[in-house]
């Protein structure tokens, strides 16, 4: 049973971090399992578990006519087509919306158009206007976490350059691409199954000290500037507050359904951060990612698989070549039949990853279910069809069940409409109330019925 | 206020601490108008932004404190007792005033010792230790990592709103330097030095001849002449096996030696950079550009042959093989750059409904000439292919990583173009062409001031612009000139110069 599996932790050892310590923090606890109700399905006290959110992007868009599913439906009237049949282990869990059009006009390529897919706006001035759909979940399901405002993951730094989560205008969620990294800052948090604790590492008390002078420094900065860096300044001290309650949970092993993996040990031939893009190194960050949610210190994540524009090589998938150019543009020198067969099988590989992502989340056990039950993740791209950088048609799969709010193993057509109802819909999935999300021409006012539940 | 960009974060940490610090992974820089600098006046830090500072905090005061040798070249004083409280004042407020780029004051300096015996007092503390978290906090503070000029009302300037000295020697040091000032600086601005044009001319001279000049030189061209397309390029290396990670790092250090060397050693028209022979290269460049080998890999200066179809920073392997794609060259993309790098014309976006990219070629054989001669023969895409491809065919001797090349799939290349009505016949006539356009001059000069103000131009700057632009081509195109002009003139000692 999935229970007998964690960590069961005293109250009292959580609360113990909050001595010493002058920035005011909120200590943010610990799902606990006598929380939990007797089926383990809600909290005792009468709230739902949360549902999480991840947005897991691909670069370069689709073919989609290999793309759209060949018959709409439910459950076994519809079957996954050639570039989403690596999701089959998972279909149950999957919905697929094919047809679905970028309204506002692509003023810059692989990045006006991602950024309404995730924002539900136009670009501006070189950034977003409106936070990323993942900081709209955000803020609906992950205040009072650890992260809250999610982590993020990239696997490449070649081409693109494009952020896949921003918090509003200027405001970029940067992606680690260290999977070391990630594991090193989630080790604080895990059981290392050596029993008793060890004594509490010294160095943590210390940041924490630095912390608070960095803090006090700050009040009569502060109150030196204007309005728009006062706020800037806001955003930087409310990141060492968040830093301060990390430090503050750290060192106390979460109860958790998953394990921490070490991707070093696991991944060690994953290849180098940032670099071409391997199935292993995307594994990693599956792994640490699901663990992160499982022990509930974050409930948002954004998965950038490959940037706007990415030009990586797949050698995985045994394409050697900028991917970008050689198979999103067809100039592979081997030819245009060479390049899209290529580009197709890169599209396979890409849904192979998201697979190993979701299959993970799947295999872990939250309440009477499991993970994938109680998510919502957001699947697009940076373009439709890859060679015309189309607005049609554009990519969308939405994953997981959001606590029950989603129907999930549905495909949906809808020809010409707004890409923008995805997100609304996945909002309302969420909690959100809004009947609208985005603006100006991007604008969504309806949500998909045919996706909830 | 400005965050300090990544480069001036590493330039700022091994001045601070000693040239072997170690510098940690960053939050991103955002470029805006190309530039860092500029995207440095609106980015917000995030969450993971503010980790990542953290942890490289900790790491570079890990590193002094881990050899007491460097401990000592490092600070002022270093504190064997908790009590000597003494010493570690000294220490601090001598580090902290270059980090912060002022005087701490007292309640500053003192949280920062209470912090280092604080952690001394603690069990398993020690004054190093303590030491070591306090000089981590100085590189995360925000008055560390933000560059705070906000100017006060001035009376004896008729209450226009001016930097003090301090400000001055804050915008000083990243203007000229891209990192924090040095002591002398300091000092200058403590003797209220940089509050009159002459106090900044006679500071901004004695930065010029310092070799931290350089280091601020090349951080700009590597903006200017957007080198991170040489850092993204991922050139085909079935068909470009000469194209190693040696070869993108010596093309970098050509481009920033050639600049460098113009401006701070002949200190000679920096127009020319456009259409000269003079160049650095490796072996490795050498045999790229078809020079004699020394059995070296040290950089030297060489003179191109005069009948060399290489001329000029658009004839470098930077340029090139970062404007290229990864099988074939971009004549739209370099044509491009040196409309709005060079010329400082920017290319609208393709309109709305236009696909962005090329259709693949019918003819297989047919060169880049002619198929982007067929695109443009589209009324839509004429309007702005015509303002780039002209100027990319004058560089198409050259293929995707920077090597002289006369033939295209077997058609002879042709490498006419035009630049307005001026015509040319290859890189060597095209660099003289942009060399002698009106706009290269101003343009480059509203680069340069763009770029030390970590701001954009705005209609205000018009009248500066001019005037710095006339001082630059009256004095022979001197960009060393260009800089003194610039940080001392009103627009860069003012908040806002016209206005009380």
């Amino acid at each position: 049973m999935a229970r007998s599996r964690r960590t069961i932790i005293s109250r009292r050892a959580v609360l113990r971090g909050m001595v010493g310590g002058g920035i005011a923090v909120a200590v943010p606890l610990p799902r606990l399992a006598g929380m939990l109700n007797d089926n383990g399905t809600a909290y005792a006290a009468g709230g739902a578990l949360p549902v999480r959110f991840g947005t897991w992007f691909f670069g370069n868009g689709i073919i989609p006519s290999r793309w759209i599913p060949p018959k709409t439906g439910v459950g076994a009237n519809w079957e996954l087509s050639e570039e989403l049949s690596p999701l089959q282990a998972v279909k149950p869990y999957i919905s697929v919306v094919t047809g679905l059009t970028i309204k506002g006009p692509d003023i810059s390529p692989h990045k006006a158009m991602p950024v309404q897919a995730l924002t539900a706006a136009q670009t501006g001035g070189g950034t977003v206007q409106l936070p990323t759909i993942d900081q709209a979940a955000a803020a609906i399901t992950n205040t009072g976490t650890l992260y809250p405002i999610g982590l993020h993951v990239g696997m490449s730094t070649a081409g693109g350059t494009m952020n896949i989560s921003w918090s509003g205008p200027n405001a970029p969620n940067a992606p680690n691409f260290s999977p070391a990294m990630l594991f090193q800052q989630l080790l604080q948090y895990a059981n290392t199954g050596t029993g008793m604790p060890a004594a509490p590492d010294p160095s943590l008390l210390r940041r924490r000290m630095v912390l608070d002078a960095i803090a006090a420094e700050s009040t009569s900065l502060r109150a030196r500037l204007g309005v728009e860096d006062q706020n800037r300044l806001d955003q930087h001290l409310s990141g060492l507050h968040e830093l301060q309650n990390q430090l503050i949970a750290a060192g106390t092993p979460r109860m958790t359904s998953a394990t921490l993996v070490d991707p070093d040990k696991a991944y060690p031939t994953r290849g180098p951060d940032g670099n071409n893009i391997t199935r292993m190194r995307g594994q990693a960050f599956s792994d640490l990612l699901v663990f992160a949610m499982a022990a509930d210190l974050t409930r948002v994540f954004s998965y950038q698989f490959s940037s706007p524009s990415c030009q990586s090589e797949y050698t995985d998938a045994g394409l050697s070549g900028a991917f970008h150019e050689d198979y999103g543009h067809r100039t592979s020198p081997k030819g245009v039949q060479f390049a899209t067969e290529g580009f197709n099988n890169g599209v396979k590989f890409a849904m192979s990853c998201l697979s190993d992502t979701l299959a993970r989340m799947r295999n872990t056990p939250d309440g009477a279910g499991n993970l994938l039950d109680n998510s919502v993740v957001y699947t697009t791209s940076c373009v439709g069809e890859s060679q015309t950088h189309g607005g049609t048609d554009y990519p969308i799969v939405v994953s997981g069940k959001a606590g029950g709010k989603l129907k999930g193993d549905t495909h949906v057509r809808l020809v010409g409409e707004n890409v923008s109802r995805v997100g609304l819909t996945l909002l309302t999935a969420l909690g959100s109330t809004a009947s609208s999300w985005g603006m100006a021409d991007s604008m969504a006012t309806t949500a998909i019925p045919d996706l909830l539940v | 206020m400005h965050r300090i960009t990544a480069s001036q974060y590493a330039n700022s940490v091994r001045d601070l601490l000693g040239s072997g610090a170690p510098i940690g992974p960053l939050d991103p820089d955002q470029l805006m108008n190309g530039f860092a600098s500029i995207g440095s006046s609106s980015i917000v830090s995030s969450a993971s932004a503010v980790g990542l500072y953290e942890a490289a905090a900790n790491a570079a005061a890990s590193w002094v404190f881990a050899d007491p040798t460097r401990a000592k070249a490092a600070l002022a004083c270093v504190p064997m007792t908790a009590t000597d409280t003494t010493c570690a004042s000294q220490a601090i407020s001598a580090l902290g005033q270059r980090a912060y780029r002022r005087p701490l004051t007292t309640d500053e300096t003192n949280r920062l010792v209470t912090l280092a015996t604080t952690l001394a007092g603690q069990s398993g503390g020690t004054i190093t230790i303590g030491m070591q978290y306090a000089v981590s906090a100085i590189l995360q503070s925000p008055n560390f990592l933000y560059r705070v000029e906000l100017g006060a009302p001035s009376a004896a300037d008729g209450g226009r709103t001016k930097y003090n000295s301090y400000e001055m020697a804050s915008r000083l040091a990243s203007a000229l330097w891209n990192t924090v000032p040095d002591g002398t600086l300091l000092d200058a601005a403590g003797k209220d030095s940089l509050s009159t044009a002459d106090g900044v001319t006679a500071q901004a001279q004695r930065m010029m001849a310092d070799a931290h000049a350089q280091q601020g030189m090349a951080a700009f061209v590597d903006e200017l002449y957007a080198l991170q397309n040489l850092h993204d390029a991922t050139p085909d290396p079935t068909l470009f096996p000469k194209f190693t990670e040696t070869l993108r790092s010596a093309m970098q250090t050509e481009l920033e030696m050639r600049v460098t060397d113009m401006v701070f050693t002949t200190r000679g028209d920096y127009l020319s950079l456009l259409d000269n022979k003079t160049t650095f290269v490796n072996d490795e460049l050498a045999t790229l550009y078809g020079l004699p080998t020394a059995g070296s890999t040290a950089f030297r200066k060489v003179t191109l042959p005069a009948d060399s179809p290489r001329a000029g920073i658009l004839g470098t392997g930077a340029i090139l093989a970062g404007l290229a794609l990864p099988e074939r060259t971009g004549p739209t993309k370099r044509g491009k750059f040196i409309r709005e790098a060079l010329l400082c014309e920017p290319i609208p976006p393709p309109p709305s409904g236009v696909v962005p990219v090329l259709p693949p070629p019918t003819d297989p054989t047919a060169t880049m000439r002619t198929r982007l001669t067929a695109h443009r023969a589209a009324p839509t895409c004429n309007s702005c292919h015509s303002l780039m491809d002209p100027l990319g065919f004058g560089l198409e001797n050259f293929d995707a990583i920077g090597e002289y090349r006369t033939l295209e799939n077997g058609h002879p290349i042709d490498a006419t173009g035009n630049l307005d009505a001026a015509t040319f016949n290859g890189l060597a006539q095209m660099g003289t062409v942009i060399r002698n356009a009106a706009v290269s001059g101003p343009c480059f000069v509203s680069k340069v001031y763009m770029n030390a103000q970590s701001r954009q131009a705005v209609q205000a700057d018009a009248a500066i612009l001019d005037t710095l632009a006339s001082g630059f081509a009256a004095s022979g195109n001197k960009a060393d000139q260009l800089m003194l002009s610039l940080v001392s003139s009103d627009a860069f000692r003012f908040v806002e110069p016209n206005k009380p």
